[in-house]
């Protein structure tokens, strides 16, 4: 199932365009990292997703068939946004009993369970709980409504890296013993980097990278080799970044996984956050899967939309 | 905060052995985890018939994602070396040591030898490591199929939906 | 965790929307603390009221009115105070602190969400206003069977009957309205103020007179209606003609008043009058107009307040 299928998705504010020309099929049972610079549109995408904001232009569905805000997406889908907003004068106690009677589905001792192992007494007032308690609280929230998809915006902004840890590893958790998907949102790659199956990079509202993680990571290489060759081999290769030395230049390039690259070039493969920077280093271009005509399927590397030389 | 499948507490964890990461080692995620686990085996921590851990701890321990557990114990009961049991988890089947040990023995003086000719020849450490390095990537790619260990530079494959490129430390 | 306390599998998509009864509780324990306030300061003023009222009837002397101009005056602030205050912050404080990203991302939807809240407040206070009014509609029957408060003027006529839970509840919806509309408390509370307290002048200096087309009689002398209008008629305008219907100047009639104020026979105005032919003139209201007033103004505000809390509703569904 693909959990959020947009096309040609935009917003735009006043005179500004938040986010522009997105397509997306992302599929589900899988932790999709949303990444980005701050101000990128990663809020605004999310937002639309689970309808508080109404695209400009495009369209969106999420779970396979359901507008984005229809009552069987919202029912669906647990959304905790930024800086956890929760009811700040009721107890932890309280707070449970409003979300349960806000919604038809509600598991109470996966939130009794949670809160007694994360020592949060439920007669304590939310806004005398720690920032980490909190997102853990809003978390909690989100889990025991039992949804298909869980959607988290920059939900680490303001912990500390304990708690950063803990949260992630609740999130991971929930994933591994009931098969939820997640989109999580966060300007942090480090962090989403061992946690996530499918990435996207959002850069100043436009969609540059997407795709699964394995085939991004073995679609791409850094090659370290003569800065006089370096114009030859641009015209063979997607370059994505280069950077050039006096005599040595290294390339990240996108080539196929069995490429054994040009002779007499060290080729070595890039992580995650190196591939991400390089992208967001050139914003002409992108890493998008291909057109499909049968849904969703494994992200296959498009053609790249500008080549570097 | 570990998530147990035990009925009490925190302090019964499924497993001998715990699960580490090395952030900084570039290795990617479930290797380190193969490594872990046959490091165990061979200092004597793992027997047969033990649990490793399972996916659900490592998850919650780790904050990695789940299909990284499964790709490396899938890895494992590739090479024998562990065994699924659904609804259980994931025991240790098999050991290490195909190769018997007198024969580890006679390779390790070969290779000291090697070191102390290249010594010689005036290579430093980090020179021997490239070349043995470089030597083992092409050895590797001759013998047909993956990129060996060394993992340091294998390429990023770590998640349990790719079943291809199986990569292993034998 | 045993396998008892191993997640159960995920319940069936939902059937049925959040029952209303669930939002509700949620709208009770968010508000309860300007429920209970509003209980309390009406409470209060009630229990002041019956024993006060208790004390007057009980007591052989003729009522002074003073007492009960104090409190109605108070009492006239009493629906716009808590209108607005219980109405301006109701969504206003859900869009200033972001917890609307909570609430409109729950199951049960923003519509059923801002229905239930709207209603439910509005119900509330509407009830306890009715209740309160009617307690001071008793308290007040004395003074205006005395004659000293004609039930129709402007001070008096809305704070029993029907007007005042109707103002209270128009307060509400207006101020409602506006704390979705401004997304912040303050500037909601205090534009829901101005604009209520702004309707209640206009109502009562210009509106209300019109409800139904005044009566008009004539008799009596300037300063001092004829009998029929005594006993709580509401006097809108007089004024005085002379011989074939032409219109007296009104410093002839002031310099008349003024010779015969201190006059000691009080028919002597009156002969003055006859003599030379004047009539004076009166537009009222009769006291018997009260209850179909009361229903008309109510019924006007009961239809303003519907009104702005489905505008308010279709802001919520559509708020971005």
């Amino acid at each position: 199932m693909t959990i959020i299928d947009c096309a040609r998705l935009g917003k735009r504010y006043g005179r500004s365009w938040a986010l522009r020309d997105c397509s997306l099929a992302i599929p589900g049972g899988q932790f999709v990292a949303l990444v980005g610079p701050n101000g990128a549109g990663k809020t605004t995408l999310l937002q639309i997703a689970v309808g508080l904001i109404t695209p400009t232009e495009g369209t969106v569905t999420v779970l396979g068939c359901e507008a984005a805000g229809s009552p069987g997406a919202l029912d669906r889908i647990a959304f905790v946004a930024q800086d956890a907003p929760l009811y700040q004068n009721l107890p932890v106690g309280d707070m449970l009993r409003v979300a349960a009677h806000m919604n038809q589905r509600w598991d109470p001792q996966l939130a009794r369970t949670r809160l007694a192992e994360l020592a949060i007494p439920q007669r304590q007032k939310v806004a005398s709980l720690s920032g980490g308690q909190q997102a853990q609280l809003a978390l909690t929230i989100a889990l025991a409504r039992r949804p298909e998809l869980l959607v988290l915006d920059e939900p680490l902004a303001m912990l500390d890296p304990l708690a950063r840890h803990d949260f992630m590893a609740a999130v991971l958790a929930a994933v591994a013993e009931d098969g939820l998907s997640v989109i999580m949102s966060s300007h942090v790659l480090a962090e989403l980097e061992r946690a996530a199956d499918y990435l996207i990079l959002v850069s100043k509202g436009r969609i540059q990278v997407a795709g699964e993680v394995d085939d991004l990571l073995s679609h791409h290489r850094l090659l370290t080799g003569p800065t006089a060759q370096t114009d030859k081999q641009a015209e063979r290769m997607s370059v994505v970044h280069a950077r050039r030395g006096g005599s040595q230049s290294h390339l990240l390039v996108r080539a196929p996984a069995a490429d054994p690259g040009p002779a007499g070039w060290e080729s070595r493969p890039v992580g995650l956050e190196e591939l991400v920077l390089a992208y967001l280093r050139e914003p002409g271009v992108a890493a998008l899967p291909g057109p499909t005509a049968d849904g969703p399927s494994r992200a296959t590397i498009g053609p790249s939309k500008g080549v570097r030389a | 905060m570990v998530i147990d499948k035990e009925a009490d507490s925190h302090s019964r964890p499924s497993s001998p052995i715990q699960f580490q990461l090395d952030p900084g080692s570039g290795l990617p995620t479930y290797v380190q985890l193969i490594r872990q686990v046959e490091h165990a085996l061979r200092l004597g921590y793992l027997k047969p018939g033990d649990q490793l851990p399972t996916v659900k701890e490592t998850v919650a321990a780790l904050a990695i994602n789940p299909n990284t557990v499964l790709k490396a114990y899938r890895d494992l009961e590739t090479r024998g070396l562990a065994v699924g049991r659904p609804g259980q988890g994931t025991f240790v089947d098999g050991t290490l040591g195909k190769v018997a040990l007198p024969q580890l023995a006679a390779l390790r003086r070969t290779l000291l030898t090697w070191l102390g000719t290249a010594a010689e020849a005036g290579l430093d450490d980090d020179a021997m490591d490239a070349l043995f390095s470089s030597a083992l990537r092409d050895f590797s790619r001759s013998r047909g199929g993956s990129a060996g260990a060394p993992a340091r530079q294998a390429p990023g494959d770590r998640r349990g939906s790719r079943g291809d490129n199986a990569e292993g430390v034998a | 965790m045993t396998a008892a306390t191993a997640p159960a599998p995920r319940p069936a998509a939902r059937q049925q929307p959040v029952p209303w009864t669930g939002l509700a509780w949620v709208t009770w324990r968010q508000h309860r603390a300007g429920l209970t306030g509003t209980a309390v300061v009406l409470g209060g003023l009630s229990l002041y009221l019956l024993v006060t009222g208790l004390l007057v009837r009980g007591s052989a002397d003729s009522v002074s009115s003073q007492t009960p101009k104090v409190i109605s005056a108070l009492v006239l602030l009493l629906p716009v105070l808590i209108g607005s205050f219980t109405g301006a912050p109701l969504l206003a404080r859900e869009l200033e602190t972001g917890t609307f990203r909570y609430a409109w991302t729950q199951g049960c939807g923003r519509r059923r969400w801002a229905i239930a809240k709207l209603a439910l407040l509005a119900g509330a206070l509407t009830v306890t206003a009715g209740a309160f009014s009617a307690i001071f509609s008793w308290y007040i029957q004395p003074f205006i069977a005395d004659g000293q408060l004609p039930a129709l003027k402007p001070l008096v006529f809305g704070l029993h009957g029907v007007a005042f839970a109707a103002w209270t509840l128009a307060a509400f919806s207006i101020a409602a309205f506006a704390g979705t509309l401004i997304r912040r408390t303050v500037p909601a509370l205090a534009a829901s103020l101005a604009a209520v307290a702004g309707l209640e002048l206009a109502t009562t200096l210009l509106l209300r007179q019109h409800y139904l087309t005044p009566l008009t009689t004539h008799g009596g002398v300037p300063g001092m209606p004829p009998s029929l209008l005594s006993g709580g008629s509401w006097v809108l305008s007089s004024w005085t003609t002379g011989p074939g219907g032409r219109l007296v100047s009104q410093d002839i009639i002031n310099q008349a008043e003024g010779r015969f104020r201190y006059s000691p026979n009080p028919a002597a105005f009156s002969a003055w009058l006859t003599q030379h032919h004047f009539t004076q003139w009166w537009t009222y209201q009769p006291q018997s107009r009260f209850w179909p007033f009361q229903l008309i103004e109510g019924g006007w505000l009961l239809a303003l307040s519907i009104t702005m809390i489905a505008v308010t509703v279709w802001l919520v569904r559509h708020a971005q």
